[in-house]
């Protein structure tokens, strides 16, 4: 353990690691703090300049990165009411209320301060869950993989804030798209239609590219510009958090443990940690007639919250290569590249790689507080940039990167076509973390469901009978079923309500 | 690009459809029940029934209206003109890509970037003053990233890059 600990240590002490490490949390910072550009899409158009990095350096820069790019979603939405990244969007209004009554380094320090907090709070989760899960899951036959990818595939459905049926529809699309190709249990080509283009599939990152990046673009054409933001000079940001941190323990940890759950549950990730916990945290304040109107209590809670879901999404990715959520997505593909297939093993055959990345979640979360302050204090010259100056830029990204994957133009009409596809869903109320999933997932759920129906000679029963398998079925079932039930609910609760209102 | 609930649903029914019968037409694998086709076949006509129940608005009391902040003190932003040309803009982002795709070989990485830069800059509004230097500069920025410290082979077309 002694050992692992110190050759993790010597894994993330090279200049490499370091240099990474430093320059992908600004960048986090950066693309972060501007409105428009989520943590994802950083965290996506990242990936290509992580194939020439060592292994441990690629997983660094995307842990720094990512969480960075989270907290620093909380500074436009602080001082513009504009959520840098959707995931700070349930307290934006919260945050802007405080800067108007004059506590813009109250809010902002809270921000960087319970972030760092509930992201270590992820890690400690991350290292505490994951040994003994991957125990169980090394007993783990396809039975039970196909109920747990399905079941992740649900959660996917359930969370997203639209209509379950549409994002059940998206995570089909996603799981089509992914059939595309030669890699199916017979070797066949598959919906490839001819071009041998296709014949390798559809190649996630690229449509991940897509989706997140060039969807954001097209936004962007019709959506007017942010207001610029006011100068204005800080006072000290620290101050008083440790006072808020003593006041509101209970609800930092209430936070810190709903945002780990959250980010556990596949598909859920930090904006919908930051939704729940924000509520939480008006539904059991002792104030909450204060909410809305500046009191930090619900920013405290769900900026520990979405922070610890970053690294707390990490576990499903490790242990079963099931992402907890977008960013977990595409750390998933940046695992398989750098030869650290994610599954029980790992914990065992690459132990001091694991011990590595905890150490860098650890890093980067001590690193944001000063990097952090810093960032809040230059944010008003960064957000000077014109958006019509950032754009194009990431544009370039977008097609440069692209082609890098795989040093092909196919790579670039992948990004444009799912660019379109992303931005049609998104307009009409598909989820796209939903085909996301799908996408990412779908070799591994027709694996295992083909290799199950192998095995149990086209009969279902088996896929019932092993035990762990029986409660991952009633559970993804259950999930399934879910928004039915709440729709039976509504539908007895209503005519009560319709005659009390008389609509 | 918002369209009714029964376009999309019915997209999605043919779409499901499609998909089903290319997985039932595919080859089998000999003496196996099971193949390449089984997975097509049931995401397909999950998907038809999906995009079923969306034409039928099962489901439609879980969306929720996206929320469009307002803003304060005056500063409402002007409201976008609506015709339809407008609406077409959106597309330019992936047909500037299908252009870099097109002309990349023949124009070399630094040309065909350059247009890009220019074209997606004016599109959202800045003036010739920004979007030239930027168009001029940025590919040069990105050159210096991509093709030489990350080896990525780019084009070098009409102009190459002077490292």
């Amino acid at each position: 353990m002694l050992k692992t600990l110190l050759d993790a240590f010597a894994l993330i002490s090279t200049w490499e690691v370091i240099i990474a490490m430093i320059a992908a949390s600004v960048y986090g910072l950066v693309i972060g703090s501007l409105p428009g550009l989520s943590a994802t899409m950083a965290t996506a158009l990242l990936v290509p300049v992580t194939f020439y990095l060592s292994p441990i350096a690629a997983i660094a820069t995307i842990v720094a990165a990512s969480s960075m790019a989270i907290f620093s979603g909380d500074i436009p939405g602080a001082l513009l009411r504009i959520p840098g990244t959707p995931a700070s969007a349930a307290y934006a209004d919260e945050a802007y209320a405080m800067t108007r009554k004059g506590q813009a380094e109250l809010a902002l320090g809270a921000g960087v301060w319970f972030s760092a907090v509930g992201g270590i709070a992820g890690v400690l989760s991350l290292m505490i869950l994951a040994p003994p899960l991957a125990e169980i899951a090394l007993s783990f036959s396809t039975f039970e993989y196909f109920w747990l990818a399905l079941l992740g595939l649900m959660c996917a459905t359930l969370v997203a804030r639209s209509s379950p049926v549409k994002a059940i529809a998206g995570m089909f699309i996603g799981l089509l798209v992914a059939c595309i190709g030669i890699e199916n249990p017979g070797g066949v080509p598959r919906f490839t239609f001819g071009l041998t283009d296709l014949f390798g599939g559809i190649e996630p990152i690229p449509a991940l590219v897509g989706v997140f990046a060039v969807a954001q673009v097209m936004r962007a054409m019709l959506t007017p510009e942010p207001p610029p933001l006011p100068r204005r000079k800080f006072g000290s940001i620290m101050a008083g958090q440790w006072k808020l941190t003593k006041l509101y323990r209970w609800q930092m940890t209430r936070g810190n443990i709903v945002g780990i759950i959250i980010g556990v549950l596949p598909g859920a990730g930090a904006d919908m940690a930051a939704w729940v916990s924000y509520a939480m945290s008006k539904r059991f304040s002792k104030e909450p007639e204060k909410f809305g109107t500046g009191h930090v209590e619900g920013l405290v809670e769900a900026g520990a919250s979405n922070n610890a879901s970053i690294a707390s999404g990490w576990v499903p990715s490790l242990l079963f290569g099931i992402p907890g959520d977008t960013i977990a997505a595409i750390a998933i593909g940046v695992l398989y590249m750098k030869g650290l297939n994610p599954g029980p093993t790992l914990f065992t055959e690459k132990a001091s790689s694991m011990y590595a990345i905890y150490l860098m979640f650890i890093i980067a979360n001590i690193l944001m507080i000063p990097l952090g302050i810093a960032m809040i204090r230059v944010a008003t010259y960064i957000l000077l940039a014109p958006r019509s100056a950032i754009m194009p830029i990431i544009m370039l990204c977008c097609a440069v990167g692209s082609f890098a994957i795989g040093n092909n133009m196919f790579g670039v009409v992948t990004v444009a076509a799912f660019g379109v596809i992303g931005y049609v869903m998104e307009a009409n109320g598909y989820p796209v973390a939903a085909m996301v999933l799908g996408i990412v997932m779908g070799t591994m759920v027709e694996q295992a469901f083909v290799t199950s129906l192998i095995k149990s000679d086209g009969s279902i029963l088996p896929f019932f009978e092993r035990p762990v398998a029986a409660i991952l079925a009633a559970m993804a079932i259950g999930a399934l079923l879910w928004p039915v039930m709440v729709w039976v609910w509504r539908k007895v609760k209503q005519p009560q309500t319709a005659a009390a209102t008389s609509r | 690009m918002r369209l009714p609930d029964s376009v999309t649903g019915s997209f999605l029914v043919v779409l499901g459809a499609a998909a089903a019968y290319g997985g039932w037409i595919l080859p089998p694998v000999p003496g196996q029940p099971v193949g390449p086709n089984v997975f097509p076949l049931v995401i397909g006509c999950g998907l038809a029934l999906c995009g079923l129940a969306i034409v039928f608005g099962v489901g439609r009391s879980f969306e929720e209206e996206e929320e469009l902040i307002p803003f304060e003190d005056g500063q409402a932003a002007a409201p976008p003109p609506q015709s339809k040309l407008y609406g077409m803009r959106a597309l330019l982002p992936p047909a500037l890509l299908l252009f870099y795709v097109a002309a990349a070989d023949r124009l070399g990485f630094i040309v065909t970037a350059a247009i890009m830069v220019y074209v997606t800059s004016t599109a959202l509004g800045a003036k010739w003053k920004l979007a030239l230097p930027l168009a001029v500069l940025s590919p040069f920025a990105i050159h210096l990233i991509f093709g030489k410290l990350l080896r990525v082979p780019l084009p070098a077309g009409l102009l190459p890059a002077p490292w």
